[in-house]
């Protein structure tokens, strides 16, 4: 376990300094500028469109940021080489994976972050200003972050290929919203396996639809106790994913 | 030794559908199914913001297109000779269909529909106010709209006008909806109101859509107010 702090600060000092995560970073202040100038459009709807652009520029770059670092993050050490020295010291693959997984999530939300604080300067200028909720956003995006950051660490380890996983993370990201229609049309379906293969299909999917705050902010608010059951959630599925993980990293001779 | 994980998954994933119940259970999304969204030139962009999580952006693009549309078309929607804003109910249900939550889209396109000089079509307007009130029954200016809708089918214009008044300075109504009732009383001779109504617009951040308009109307009221005398004519 005291192994796992090394290999977080390695990693989220490497992600840091690479340009990916820098031009990231600035592209998402491209595109929050982007949705400041977009929601003059709005007329009367203007904090809104510069709330719902922003936060879905944020999520959309902390998405790509996310799967993009996550499923080059071991293929990468495995292509150099570096993992066998990595691994030739006393450092368990369990706590090397989740030391890596821990520092790229703390790279990407710390460009979150930052896009976050800015953001919210945007919206104190033009007079909104619900720390609280927009707090809960933040929360759910970056709980929908880290189980792609999972998911996406899990497929490149599974496929062994780059690409294939990204196609693979989008993929599982769209089925993910998904989830709704899927249990409505496993409702309609008069065949019995179809209703089946829908409903474990939604299951096994990460549910984002349901904690998609950021989408349905301006609809009337959860039950109380919904957030702390979405934080759960991400929680439980990422660590799923991890465990996951773990056990296909352990099995791979090097 | 070599199941210790896979067994720390099959646990984690068995909370994750336990917490994911929970969680569906206190709260479902209110958005109508993608089978329910509306078909036309824009589709593609609805279904594409709509499957990858962005519905709210997707609704926000939609309004944006609404208003293009509204203040002289877009490429994609032409109104044919003699059929002014012939889109506009769809283009509002487009809105709607992605998130009902913004209320405005609806409340815009029936503000038009029914109270615009020369559109004149309450039909439409109350079909989209029905549709917006099964969607989010939560907006009251929704039903209020449908009663002095009623009240014009009536042909009883000032308990019409009083009700419309009576949301003026709620922050769900449209700027334009509070221009199309200052001119309402204008058409009526009702100067002394209608430059109220331009002067509480002017004094509203909220309407700085229509303040250049409103600067106009006050000029212009003011000259009438002066030609016609202390007390206005009322037709």
């Amino acid at each position: 376990m005291q192994t796992i702090s090394p290999v977080f600060a390695y990693t989220f000092k490497e992600l840091v300094r690479r340009k990916a995560w820098l031009s990231s970073a600035v592209f998402g202040l491209v595109l929050l500028g982007g949705a400041l100038i977009v929601s003059a459009l709005g007329q009367d709807e203007r904090a809104r469109l510069m709330l719902d652009l922003g936060l879905a520029a944020i999520e959309a770059i902390s998405l790509i940021g996310v799967v993009f670092l996550t499923v080059s993050l071991i293929l990468q050490e495995v292509e150099s080489r570096v993992i066998f020295l990595i691994l030739s010291h006393p450092v368990r693959r369990a706590d090397y994976l989740l030391g890596r997984y821990l520092g790229t999530l703390a790279a990407v939300t710390l460009s979150m972050a930052g896009m976050a604080l800015l953001h919210a300067a945007l919206l104190s200028l033009y007079g909104w200003w619900e720390p609280g909720r927009y707090l809960a956003a933040l929360v759910c995006m970056a709980g929908k972050t880290a189980v792609m950051g999972a998911l996406s660490l899990l497929l490149s380890l599974a496929l062994t290929s780059e690409a294939a996983a990204m196609a693979f993370a989008l993929f599982f990201w769209v089925l993910g919203h998904f989830s709704s229609e899927m249990r409505f049309l496993a409702d309609r379906s008069g065949s019995a396996f179809l209703k089946t293969t829908l409903i474990a299909f939604s299951h096994a999917a990460p549910d984002f639809a349901h904690f998609n705050y950021r989408d349905f902010w301006h609809a009337p608010a959860p039950a109380a106790g919904w957030l702390a059951w979405a934080v759960v959630y991400a929680l439980a599925y990422t660590t799923a994913c991890l465990a996951l993980a773990v056990q296909l990293f352990e099995q791979k001779e090097f | 030794m070599r199941l210790r994980w896979l067994l720390v998954a099959a646990a984690a994933f068995a909370l994750a559908l336990f917490a994911g119940s929970r969680m569906r259970r206190l709260h479902e999304p209110r958005f109508p199914h993608l089978a329910e969204l509306k078909t036309g030139p824009f589709s593609f962009q609805d279904a594409a913001l709509a499957v990858a999580g962005f519905r709210a952006p997707a609704a926000d693009l939609a309004w944006i297109q609404l208003l293009q549309y509204a203040a002289g078309g877009v490429p994609e929607l032409p109104d044919r000779p003699g059929h002014p804003y012939e889109h506009l109910a769809g283009l509002s249900l487009r809105v709607a269909r992605l998130d009902p939550s913004l209320h405005r889209a609806v409340l815009f396109a029936s503000g038009i529909l029914a109270w615009f000089h020369g559109i004149e079509r309450p039909d439409e307007a109350a079909e989209l106010l029905n549709e917006g009130m099964l969607r989010s029954p939560e907006q009251p200016l929704y039903a209020l709209y449908l009663a002095a809708l009623a009240y014009k089918k009536q042909g009883d214009t000032d308990r019409m006008i009083a009700l419309l008044e009576s949301s003026f300075d709620l922050p769900e109504t449209p700027s334009t909806m509070k221009a199309i009732l200052a001119n309402l009383r204008q058409s009526r001779g009702e100067y002394r109101q209608a430059l109220s109504l331009w002067k509480r617009i002017q004094e509203n951040d909220r309407d700085a859509s229509e303040h250049a308009r409103a600067r106009i109307k006050i000029a212009e009221l003011k000259i009438l107010l002066a030609q016609s005398g202390p007390t206005p004519k009322k037709y």
